[in-house]
Order: C-alpha cells, then structure tokens, then sequence
C-alpha cells in the first residue's frame, strides 16, 4: 500500500497579483493551514471514485498568467464579467452600473468592501468535510486566488437580467487558476448568476474554483453553472451557499464531462422558511469523469429542500452522484426531497449514487430516490419502426430523461449551449457503424 | 407486393414459426386467424424486424426486394407498417414530437421537404379526429397513460399519417368496445387501396365483420393449416378452432 502523500509546497505559492490587505492577510493564513495537506487517495471517502483522476504535477502548481487575453467568449448578449486564468478582465466586461448593485474585482476593494469580502472568504465552505474522514482541495482556493469578483446587492435590489460571469482558462501550458465570486445579497434582493466554464488550450492544467452566496433574508437567487470545459481541465468546483429567513436558491447545473470534473455544492438553510432547489444534469463519454457532491443542511425550522440530480453515462465513462441531507436537531418541519435517477449507455460505463441522510430532528419529511437504468429496447423498437434513424430514436428516448431538468433552466442561451452540447454528446455516443 | 417463403423463426432458442407461406398481393386484404401463441405476433415482429427473433430459414420479399436484409427503419420507409398488439409507453417524449419525426424520416426517404411544424400539427389535428382522438393526444408522451383502446386508435392514426403500403395489424380489434371498433375499422377501411396491401391479425371474427377480407388464414402451431375466402372465418366461428384439429384454451367467437 502506497502512503498518502502531501500537497507539494509548490501548490501553495501565489504569483503576486496586488490584492487589497485583508485579502492577502487571509489568503497568506490559508496557505499556512495547508502545508501538512494530504493528498486524497482511493481510501479517502469523499474521493473514493475521483482520487486515481487526480494528477497534481508540479508544473500543474504555477499560477496560469495573470495577464492572458480574453478569447471569443464576450459574445454574449447581456451583463457579462469575463475572468481569464482567475483574474478579472474589465475591459472584455460589459455590465450596467446600476443602483444597489456593486460588481467589483477583489483588486480593487478598499476599506469596508476589503473586510466584507475577506469577511465572506470561506465563511460557507470552511472545513466541514474534515470529520468526515475527507479532503477538501476546495480549501486549495482560498490559499491562492489571484483576483476575483464581490457582488453586493443592496436590500431590494433587481437584476432585471442574467449575470454571465466567464471563467476563460486558457492552457497554453501546464498551470492552475482559482477563481473566485463571493455574492452578497442583500434582503429581498434578486439575482440570476451564470458562471460558464470554458477553457482553449491543450496543457494538462487545474481549475480550482470557489463561489459563495450570502442570501439575506427574502433574497432570491438563481445559480446556473455550465461546464464546457477541454478534456485537459482537472476541475475541482465548489459552491457554498447560506440562506437566512425565507430567502430562495436554485441551482441549475449542466456538465459535460472530462479528466477530471468535480462538483461540491454546499447550502445551508439557516434561517427559517428558507427553501433550495438543486438540478444537475451530467453526461460523460469515452472515458470521461464528472463527479458531483451535494450537502443541504437544514438548520432552521421550517425550510424545503428540494433535490434532482441526473447522470447518463456512456462508453467507459463514469458519473457520480454523492447527495447528503443533514437535519439538524432544531430543524422541524423540514421538508426535503431528494431524486437521482442514472441512465448507462453502455454496458462498459459505471455510474455510483450514493445518498447520505442524517436526521436529528423527529418531525420531519425526507425523502430520496435512486434509480440506475438503460434504454429500453422495445421502446427503441417501437420508434425504429416507424422509420426513425436509431440514433434519432435514442437521442429522443435519452432526451426525455433529462428534458424536465433541462427546461427549467431560465436562461434561453444556457440551455441552447446544453442542447448544442448534448447533440454533440448524441453524435458521439449513438455513432451508426 | 408481400411473399413469405417458408419462414422459419426462433425466440431465445424456442422454434415458433415453422413454415409459413404467404403471397399478398397489393390491393390485397388477409385476415391470419389462430389461438393465442400460435405465433401471430411473432410473424407481425419477424416481418418487423425485431431483432429479438431469429429467422432461421425461409426468405421474404417485398416488392422483389429481400425484406429480412434490412434494418427495421429501412423496412418503414420502404413501407412496412406494424400496428403493435401491445404498443408501449413513452413517457417524455412526446407524440407529436415522435410522429412528426417519423412523417418527416418518410417524407426525406421519398426525396420530399420536411414539413414544418405548423404544417405537420394541421395533418395531425385531421387524422386524430378521423380515430376519433382528442388533439390534446397529440401533446402527451407516446402512448403514456392512455387506455388500451386509445393506444390502439393511435397505431391507425400513425398508419394514416405513414401510409404504408404494406399495414400489419396486430389484434388491433383486442380490448375494444363496439363503438371503438367501430372507429378503428374505418380507419382501416379507409386505409383500403389499390396499391397497399394489409395484413391483419385477429383472433376473432368479430373484426371481419367491419372489415371485409379476401383472404382468411388459420395459423397454428406456427404454420399455416388452412386458407380461404371470408366463410372461411364464419365457419371458425360456428365451429370453434376444434375443427381443424387445433386446441384453443379460449374462444374464436365472441
Ligand atoms: N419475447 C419472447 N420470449 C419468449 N417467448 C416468446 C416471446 N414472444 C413470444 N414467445 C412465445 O412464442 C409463442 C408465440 O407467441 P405469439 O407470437 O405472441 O402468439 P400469438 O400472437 O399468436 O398469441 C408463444 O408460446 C410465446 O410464449
Ligand atoms: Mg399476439
């Protein structure tokens, strides 16, 4: 049996973008909790199925340049912040200047907006996973991102439209980035935040990536994040979330697999009648890896959680869905659902579900579901028979297994993006020899 | 238009069809009457192409071209059409969806446009009326939660909207009340042409009633024992299976 090893010391050196103080105080002290990291292996439970993708090179530790130019993403119609590598670009930016809404890269905070910022670092990521025997290479982000977005909401404010934040990393050669977005919204505010990952560039690189929303009491958010990134991208996502009285988050994630995707999303329902919706639609192929884990955590009394997570598999590629519910004691009327539903293409894919409850509190209603299936060939059949093509015929059989989640995205070029995606996806895994 | 020559079939290493002979001609209706298993459907599948049955001799043709050579949408476009006994439930995809996508993998075989999708929900709209079907079908999943004669007014529809030169009914008639026959059998009578051939499966009479045959085949045991014009089937119904020496656990009459 091999040794588990730790994090080269390589990974934990930042390149010097000029951050504001409590930002640099906070990264620096973040940096120093992780020398002794452990690497993950297959024995570590929360990487269990992920550990043998993970390939940290030291060439892979250097920061990718800071000053790389934006590419061809800036077409996008509507508010959009592009980072490159990690580091915002404001000149291929283009968002309103707008009252009670504050977009600003972490670069240029001063004062009260310093300390928010290092305030909110972290605050809904932490070390939670720890006592569970797992490792958190989230905690790798907070010790080396080089810029990064804060956006506020004052209380009552409407973004009228989505917010496109681009994540561009451009792997020109062997690096990480570790972009980050800490959003603050304000009570009854509302916001829809897109993050589209994308990458050019073929050097086997890290994106560590981190995205906290504080929601304050009555604020809504929508937060849909696509991944589109090359095969050569090892992603490590996570995504924190704390919810105060009868706020409102939604999550809509569509990822396309590669190396190495992983996905850990976080929500805290801390104050009473808050309520989440997560939809994740995941679809691998060759030998691609997408691995996504979800916590709720029902602190308060009085929330709903409500859950659906979809994966389809093919070739000799592998999904993983890890959902836990953890009900806290004072968590009454809870109210959380949970669904997984898999579909395997072939028979050489593999795909793992794995739900987790733990229930402190005695009144409450929990429910989960996990189905793993194939396409149904009499099904196949009966469309054939009426002279559709067999890949059109299990394009529209796969397509209405993941439709329901797809339509609910709520925003028109995020799901054509998913639908470009998936043909591509289709022409692939239903090739006609 | 149709020739079965000596069609021999197996499903998971059984022998069902041992022999059969068949020559339909275009304009043609038949009626294959028999009990239940004596491969009906099997024959309706084989001709579909299910590749869940194995041919293991005999050879058929359609229209001079050999049938079992090509896949199952080949087999459609050239205008095979399968009214399934059993049709299944497709939940999540929709009908109109299905149907629109057939019409037009039929209409790109025949070297003809795409129809639109407005054009395409008119067609729609007029064929589900003429089988007695609300439109509001034509939104729900493929057959999802419709009730066995809707499933079955459905498969008419498709082979309206398809029209097929060659239509294999399967127990079309099985689960219907009168009035519902009726519907279906219009719509099969309105599927009577010159240049289409139908082949219709019934394990009762009850059908030929509505729809007049040419000709009348008894299958039992996989092979053909008997054919005939039309008294054929009255004489099935006055005398049971038992006459030709067949068992039946159930009726031929209704
Ligand atoms: N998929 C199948 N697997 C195994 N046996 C089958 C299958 N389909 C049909 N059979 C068997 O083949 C025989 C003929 O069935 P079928 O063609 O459905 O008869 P019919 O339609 O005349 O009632 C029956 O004994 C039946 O059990
Ligand atoms: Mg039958």
């Amino acid at each position: 049996m091999k040794s588990a090893s730790t994090l080269s010391s390589a990974f934990l050196q930042s390149a010097g973008q000029a951050l504001p103080e409590p930002l640099l105080a906070l990264r620096a002290n973040r940096a120093s909790a992780l020398t002794d990291l452990l690497l993950p292996t297959r024995r570590t439970e929360n990487w269990k199925y992920s550990a043998k993708h993970l390939k940290l090179t030291d060439e892979m530790a250097s920061s990718l340049p800071l000053n790389a130019s934006a590419g061809a993403e800036a077409d996008i119609q509507g508010y959009t912040v592009v980072l490159v590598n990690g580091v915002v670009r404001p000149e291929a930016s283009n968002y309103p200047a707008l009252e009670g809404l504050s977009i600003q890269r972490f670069s240029d905070l001063n004062g009260d907006d310093a300390e928010l910022a290092a305030d909110l670092l972290g605050k809904s990521i932490s070390d939670q996973p720890a006592k569970h025997g797992s490792i958190n290479l989230s905690l790798l982000n907070a010790a080396r991102f080089e810029d990064g977005l804060l956006i506020q909401l004052q209380p009552g404010t409407v973004l009228d439209q989505p917010l496109f934040v681009v994540h561009h990393t451009s792997a020109s050669h062997s690096g990480s980035a570790f972009p980050c977005i800490l959003v603050a919204a304000g009570s009854n505010s509302q916001l829809t935040l897109v993050e589209d990952y994308v990458s050019s560039g073929e050097s086997p690189v890290m994106v560590n990536t981190a995205t906290e929303f504080s929601l304050g009491d009555g604020a809504n958010v929508t937060s849909v994040r696509l991944n589109t990134e090359g095969q050569n991208v090892q992603h490590m996502g996570t995504t924190g979330v704390r919810q105060q009285r009868n706020s409102r988050f939604e999550s809509h994630s569509v990822g396309f697999g590669g190396t190495l995707r992983r996905h850990d999303l976080h929500v805290r329902l801390e104050g009473e009648g808050a309520e989440c919706k997560l939809n994740g639609v995941v679809v691998t192929q060759g030998t691609q890896h997408y691995d996504n884990h979800t916590t709720i955590e029902h602190i308060a009394a009085h929330c709903n959680s409500e859950e659906s997570y979809r994966n389809i598999a093919a070739d000799k590629s592998h999904a993983i869905f890890n959902g836990r519910i953890h009900i806290h004691q004072d968590a009454q009327k809870s109210n959380a659902n949970m669904s997984n539903k898999n579909l395997l293409l072939t028979n050489g894919a593999e795909i793992d579900s794995k739900p987790e409850l733990e229930i402190y509190a005695d009144d409450v209603k929990c429910a989960h579901g996990a189905t793993i299936g194939q396409l149904d060939n009499d099904s196949i059949f009966y469309l054939v028979s009426r002279g559709l093509s067999p890949r059109d015929a299990k394009v529209l059989l796969t397509m209405a297994f993941i439709n329901e989640l797809v339509a609910q995205i709520p925003v028109e070029q995020v799901r054509d993006t998913a639908n470009t995606g998936l043909n591509q996806f289709f022409d692939q895994a239903f090739q006609e020899v | 238009m149709l020739s079965i020559k000596n069609l021999h079939a197996s499903v998971e290493g059984k022998q069902i069809l041992k022999g059969i002979n068949l020559e339909i001609k275009a304009g043609e209706v038949h009626a294959i009457m028999g009990p239940n298993g004596s491969g009906k459907s099997t024959l309706s599948q084989v001709l579909a192409g299910n590749d869940a049955f194995e041919v293991t001799e005999g050879e058929v043709t359609l229209n001079g071209d050999n049938l079992l050579e090509l896949p199952t949408e080949a087999r459609a476009r050239e205008g095979v059409f399968l009214a399934f006994q059993y049709p299944v439930e497709i939940p999540g995809v929709s009908n109109l969806q299905f149907l629109r996508t057939a019409v037009n993998a039929m209409r790109k075989h025949q070297g003809k446009d795409d129809m639109n999708a407005a054009e395409f929900m008119k067609l729609a709209k007029e064929v589900s009326k003429q089988v007695d079907l609300d439109p509001a079908f034509l939104k729900r999943g493929v057959n999802e939660g419709f009730s066995g004669g809707e499933k079955k007014r459905n498969e008419i529809m498709q082979a309206l909207l398809l029209q097929p030169k060659l239509a294999i009914l399967d127990e079309t008639d099985s689960g219907l009340d009168i009035d519902a026959l009726k519907v279906v059998s219009d719509g099969v009578n309105a599927l009577r042409a010159p240049d289409r051939a139908i082949l219709m499966i019934t394990h009762y009479q009850r059908l030929l009633d509505h729809i007049v045959p040419d000709y009348v085949h008894v299958l039992a045991d996989g092979k053909i024992i008997k054919s005939g014009g039309r008294e054929l089937a009255l004489e099935l119904e006055a005398k049971g299976y038992g006459w030709l020496g067949v068992k039946d656990n159930t009726t031929a009459s209704h």
